[in-house]
């Protein structure tokens, strides 16, 4: 008894002692940033850091307003996406079928199975300046760095996926007369959307890549070329509106992508 | 009438290394009359599976042959639907969905499917969980689930694996005697693989026994007992005898599978 009625005290106490307004770790998190953007904006003005390199959150703010007003902000932005969409159409209307086929077929899976895992791993953009020699230095380009960083970890995860898929419910599926066809769309279709979509919230975070290392190194446009230009010019107040504009479009796709997985994964248990 | 002929059958399965074949059941031969409840015991991997899964078309015969009503099987039919022991649901399809799956893939006309999967829910009690998802079952309910999709598409005989072998004992019970209400209503064929030596006595019209070595046929056991069965028959001295009599079998086998183990 006398233990429990200790114990029962030592609860009350830690709670007590961890009696946060919000919730502790949130309280945290704000305060880190907070003082993270104090701590930026201050250290130049002490002379502990040089501005010219650091820049400062206003500074920052106000060459935001600036770019949108004045940098041909949707000019460079439209090409930039022109070019992420084109790629990743593409790569989307290549990488699923594909995919598909070689997780369904042996035979293609001997055939192509280790020059795609090579290319898989390796990074995509090694083959930029190849790109640009065959296609130019405008939009084609850009296009094949976007396809060629988007299409493997599509084309990896939906083929993983095809296989993964529960041969019971295959067998399940023939018990009631399902021919292949039926197979492909009502069973491995479904059961491999989440791991599809895996394939696709990766190969965002790789297009988006694709096409400011793409613009950077080589472009007369875009987000890419203008953090180029900021970048020589020392404007890192500009350079960091672009990088900031440039994270977040990342940032968005892929979240949206990954709430359209958590949607078809619920019906998973776990 | 005969409604379901095996005729010296023989299953073998391609093995992974070596190029023998490994010989799964041999040597079968059964008539099984229309409305029979079958029920298929025997140790652990003496082809109780392969037995169903052939006559379901699922697994090719190597020699001899299975006929339903005089059609020679060699594929699935809209003759026969299985019960598989689970995981067989698709989970991203409701209750409703699950059931309309068998329908849809036989090809029945839209209009009927859902009006038609919904009185098979009923049948088995789920009509307040027709828009749940597998996840959101118990395994009684699953299986329930499984049951009516197989009912649904109307199939001349019934073929379940082991369909209770992942519930408790009470919730096993329970859903045999409920199989047994539904089944008194159209007395379909039916084939029922179990480990459970009372539900295969409970259920059936004949107990097949079976050996290991290769899988075979070794008694075809007469329940004489009347039906609507009940609970109460499994005190009766009948159900003693013809528990005693599979125990024997049973326990035969696995005399003889540690024999196995000691020699290797
Ligand atoms: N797809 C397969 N490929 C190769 N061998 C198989 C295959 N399926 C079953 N076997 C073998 O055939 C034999 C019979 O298997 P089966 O599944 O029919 O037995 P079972 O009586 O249903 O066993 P259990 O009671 O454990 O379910 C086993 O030795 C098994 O290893
Ligand atoms: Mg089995």
């Amino acid at each position: 008894m006398s233990v429990v009625q200790s114990d029962a005290n030592k609860i009350n106490a830690n709670a007590m002692k961890f009696d946060w307004p919000v919730s502790r770790s949130t309280t945290i998190s704000v305060l880190s940033v907070v003082i993270f953007f104090l701590a930026w904006q201050i250290a130049p003005e002490l002379g502990l850091v040089n501005g010219r390199f650091t820049s400062q959150p206003s500074k920052v703010y106000l060459a935001a307003i600036e770019v949108f007003r004045t940098d041909n902000f949707l000019f460079h932005a439209r090409i930039s996406l022109t070019e992420f969409v084109l790629g990743f159409s593409l790569a989307l209307a290549v990488s699923v079928p594909l995919g598909a086929l070689l997780g369904t077929s042996r035979y293609a899976r001997l055939l192509l199975d280790p020059p795609l895992m090579a290319l898989y791993i390796a990074p995509t953009l090694i083959l930029l300046p190849i790109m640009v020699i065959w296609l130019g230095i405008d939009l084609p380009s850009k296009i094949a760095v976007v396809f060629l960083g988007a299409i493997f970890p599509i084309i990896v995860n939906t083929m993983a996926g095809m296989r993964e898929a529960d041969a019971q419910l295959i067998r399940a599926a023939r018990s009631f007369g399902a021919n292949r066809f039926d197979v492909f769309t009502r069973i491995l279709i479904p059961s491999s959307l989440p791991s599809i979509l895996m394939g696709v919230r990766l190969a965002v975070g790789r297009g988006v890549l694709g096409v400011v290392v793409g613009e950077l190194y080589v472009s007369q446009a875009g987000v890419g070329h203008q953090l180029m230009t900021y970048g020589s010019a020392m404007r890192i107040d500009r350079l960091l509106v672009y990088a900031l504009i440039i994270s977040i479009f990342g940032y968005t796709l892929t979240s949206l992508v990954r709430l359209l997985e958590n949607r078809v994964r619920n019906w998973r248990p776990q | 009438m005969t409604q379901i002929e095996i005729r010296d059958l023989r299953v073998e399965y391609k093995t992974p290394k070596s190029d023998e074949a490994f010989v799964a059941i041999d040597n079968i031969s059964l008539d099984i009359e229309q409305g029979e409840f079958i029920t298929i015991v025997g140790a652990s991997g003496c082809g109780k599976s392969t037995l169903l899964l052939t006559i379901a078309g699922l697994v090719n015969v190597t020699s001899g042959s299975v006929t339903i009503n005089n059609n020679t099987v060699n594929g699935p039919g809209r003759d026969r639907a299985v019960v598989f022991q689970d995981a067989s649901l698709l989970p991203w399809r409701s209750v409703l969905g699950n059931v309309k799956f068998g329908l849809e893939m036989q090809r029945w006309k839209d209009d009927d499917i859902g009006e038609r999967a919904k009185r098979f829910i009923k049948m088995v009690g789920l009509e307040k969980f027709t828009d749940y998802h597998p996840h959101q079952l118990s395994g009684g309910m699953r299986q329930r689930v499984n049951i009516a999709r197989a009912l649904a598409v109307d199939p001349d005989v019934l073929l379940m694996d082991e369909p209770f072998g992942a519930l408790d004992a009470q919730t096993r019970e329970v859903m045999g005697d409920e199989l047994m209400n539904i089944w008194e209503r159209d007395r379909k064929t039916a084939l029922f693989v179990t480990h459970d030596i009372d539900e295969a006595i409970f259920l059936a019209d004949r107990v097949i026994v079976m050996g290991r070595d290769p899988g075979r046929i070794k008694e075809v056991m007469k329940i004489d007992m009347e039906r609507p069965r009940n609970a109460a028959m499994f005190e009766s001295d009948e159900f003693a005898k013809y528990r005693r009599r599979l125990r024997d079998h049973l326990e035969e086998d696995m005399a003889s599978m540690h024999l196995v183990t000691e020699v290797a």
